[in-house]
């Protein structure tokens, strides 16, 4: 089973994130891969571990975005491609997409795994578009994943309210949620082994795409600015015995917060 | 304001390849994820961790830096980064790791034969065999070189007695690495043997009364009449300088681990120091705290950056004894003032096991006076810059 996982390399979000004129800075921060796409990965490994077959790591992003793939080769994957492109930056999904169809249509494949959405921008509109322009059909949000045999997966997906049981015939494209599994750390031997792997870099030109097509000048989707967070206001203290605190809080509760309205 | 940590003074992230990046992140992760949770119960238990050893083996970090036979073959630089990521969670895990990599794999890696290499190495790197170093003795510590275990030959067999003491893993070993002198009584006629659990007259009592290293195995080795065959004796093996190689081996991930300790102790102290408030500040706004708090991360990083400089020397080929135990000594005394300064600041939380602080402190106290003491090392550096032996 040949499987494409294309991975995000994001901002740590567990630490302070700057804004500066209206964007991110993006310089001095570590990064890592968004999370929901290291359970695709662990996802794809266990497949291959079952049927045999190749995974492919993809991303697309500047130099930084190499340290994601070789810890993605690390945990396993057999190969990875690394568009690194500065007229690919700043795409919008649509733009992501068309990048990540053209590496995915450069061998035969059965299967491709996103995460349900990226860590930074929550968006999660690059897989389902990619699974449209590669006519492919498409489970989100898988929560339970087997194969008994390598032409058909048996999927839970989580809804609303509880869960949907589904058969789908590859080749496909599906989308993890970070409850899928538990994705594994890399071993030192991985760490060492990865070092060998193929690790193709790729300007968009490699893959017949123009410059206008994707990147910042054909994003149809632009964003115009980031604002940092406000900073939530100091919460009130009160003090006093556990009776009269109370009627205090319920009174505020009630009158001011209007919750009971 | 954003405030500093530990790497931002120390730059250390810039100065690491990739891959050196990738294991220390990926260790960082074992810790908390496994070891932190459930450390300081054991501590107070005084149980080890025995589950993690399988995991540890997967991981690759029993043996890492030794080539084949299953190993993962990394360089010093990241050997020691992963040992000071285990030691942030505690150093009674991390002497698992030296020890039964640096150590017990290390001898028989050196100075074994190929059919104990197979034998051993590739099950004692998956953590299916548990190794331990037989050196110490009750009446010969710093001076190993007086050992009065022998190895007696009779017929096509070895007979061993004697008393090991304070050997970490002993109580759990499947394989000893026992050190012991051929029939005469000299430093040159000390070997390796390798004694496997279930050798008649071999046996493992557990060390008592431990208040240091309480979530570690430690023990004696008895040896009473154990008859060992002839193979089991390290065939490349010659004289005192065989054990000692092991031990500076194991030094120099030693001084990374002790710093690792450090560095759990520092930052438990610093998110003390900003959120206790006493006379209606945080004790972090007072001079007198953030004046230690410099200190210890002025040490940290300090250490961090000389112990990175000697490994590299120790990749390309080129470090010495004296360098190596620079590295331990300075670390190891440094980490152990640190963890006290930081039991400190914590007031009295600090004396309890909700805090790491005490914990590191107590398990310090072994750091210090196991692989070479503190003023053994001293001494090593003491003779090289004057030429005279004062031990
Ligand atoms: C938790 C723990 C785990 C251990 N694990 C192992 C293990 O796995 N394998 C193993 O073989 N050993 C192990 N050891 C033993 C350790 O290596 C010894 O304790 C150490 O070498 C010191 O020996 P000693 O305790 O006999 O102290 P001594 O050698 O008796 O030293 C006592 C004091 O005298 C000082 N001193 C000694 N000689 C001199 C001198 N010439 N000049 C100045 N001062 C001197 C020492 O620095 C020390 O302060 C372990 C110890 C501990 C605490």
């Amino acid at each position: 089973m040949n499987i494409v996982v294309p991975i995000k390399s994001v901002i740590d979000v567990e630490l302070n994130i700057r804004v500066q004129e209206g964007k991110i800075a993006k310089d001095g921060m570590s990064y890592i891969i968004s999370k929901w796409d290291e359970n695709a990965i662990e996802a794809a490994l266990q497949l291959k571990e079952k049927h045999g077959g190749e995974v492919t790591v993809v991303s697309v992003g500047p130099d930084r975005a190499s340290e994601s793939l070789r810890k993605a080769l690390a945990m396993g994957a057999d190969k990875a491609v690394h568009v690194n492109d500065p007229a690919a930056e700043d795409s919008d999904s649509f733009g992501f997409a068309k990048i990540l169809a053209k590496v995915a249509q450069r061998g035969p494949f059965d299967l491709i795994i996103t995460g349900k959405q990226a860590q930074d921008t929550d968006m999660g509109g690059t897989g389902p578009i990619l699974a449209e322009l590669l006519g492919l059909p498409q489970v989100y949000n898988v929560i339970k994943l087997e194969s008994d045999e390598p032409s058909t997966l048996k999927l839970n997906r989580l809804g609303h309210q509880g869960q949907e049981m589904v058969e789908l015939k590859l080749p496909a494209l599906i989308a993890a949620n970070d409850s899928l599994n538990e994705p594994r750390l890399a071993s030192l031997r991985g760490i060492m082994a990865a070092k060998k792997k193929p690790l193709d870099v790729l300007k968009l030109a490699d893959l017949g795409l123009s410059p206008d097509e994707v990147g910042a000048k054909g994003a149809r989707v632009r964003t115009l600015e980031f604002q940092p967070p406000k900073r939530r206001a100091a919460g009130k203290k009160f003090e006093g015995d556990a009776e009269e605190v109370t009627r205090k809080v319920m009174d505020l509760l009630a009158n001011e917060a209007k919750i009971f309205a | 304001m954003d405030t500093l940590t530990l790497d931002d003074l120390s730059g250390l992230p810039g100065l690491l390849t990739e891959e050196e990046a990738l294991i220390r992140a990926t260790a960082r992760a074992f810790v908390a994820e496994q070891v932190l949770p459930q450390i300081a119960d054991h501590f107070e238990r005084k149980t080890f961790p025995d589950e993690l050893v399988p995991e540890l083996g997967a991981l690759g970090y029993l043996g890492a830096n030794l080539t084949g036979y299953g190993c993962a073959g990394v360089n010093m630089v990241s050997y020691g980064l992963m040992l000071q990521e285990i030691e942030y969670g505690d150093s009674g895990l991390r002497s698992f790791v030296s020890v039964q990599g640096s150590l017990a794999m290390y001898a028989i890696h050196r100075f074994g034969s190929e059919e104990q290499k197979q034998a051993h190495l590739p099950p004692m790197a998956r953590g299916q065999q548990i190794g331990c170093f037989g050196l110490t003795e009750p009446d010969h510590g710093s001076d190993p070189g007086g050992m009065r275990t022998f190895a007696r030959t009779r017929g096509n067999t070895f007979v061993l007695n004697g008393t090991k003491a304070w050997i970490t893993n002993s109580p759990v070993a499947d394989v000893a690495v026992v050190w012991a002198k051929l029939d005469e009584d000299s430093h040159k006629a000390v070997r390796g043997f390798i004694v496997e659990r279930g050798s008649k007259g071999f046996e493992t009592p557990p060390m008592k009364s431990k208040m240091s290293m309480r979530a570690s195995h430690t023990g004696e080795i008895v040896l009473s009449d154990c008859v060992v065959p002839k193979e089991s004796m390290l065939p490349l093996s010659n004289g005192l300088g065989s054990p000692l190689a092991c031990l500076n081996q194991a030094r120099m991930g030693i001084a990374w681990g002790a710093i690792g300790a450090a560095k759990a102790c520092f930052e438990s102290a610093l998110a003390y120091a900003r959120t206790r408030t006493q006379f209606g500040k945080p004790i972090g706004s007072k001079q007198l705290i953030q004046d230690q708090l410099v200190e210890m991360a002025l040490e940290i990083t300090k250490a961090d950056l000389m112990n990175l400089h000697i490994s590299r020397l120790k990749d390309a080929g080129k470090v010495t004894p004296q360098q190596v135990s620079m590295c331990k000594k300075n670390s190891v005394a440094q980490a152990l003032r640190i963890a006290r300064m930081a039991r400190a600041i914590h007031g009295a939380n600090g004396i309890s096991l909700e805090y790491c602080p005490v914990r590191h402190m107590l398990n310090l106290e072994s750091v210090y006076t196991y692989e070479g003491t503190n003023e053994v090392h001293s001494l090593i550096i003491g003779q090289g810059l004057t030429g005279f032996s004062a031990f």
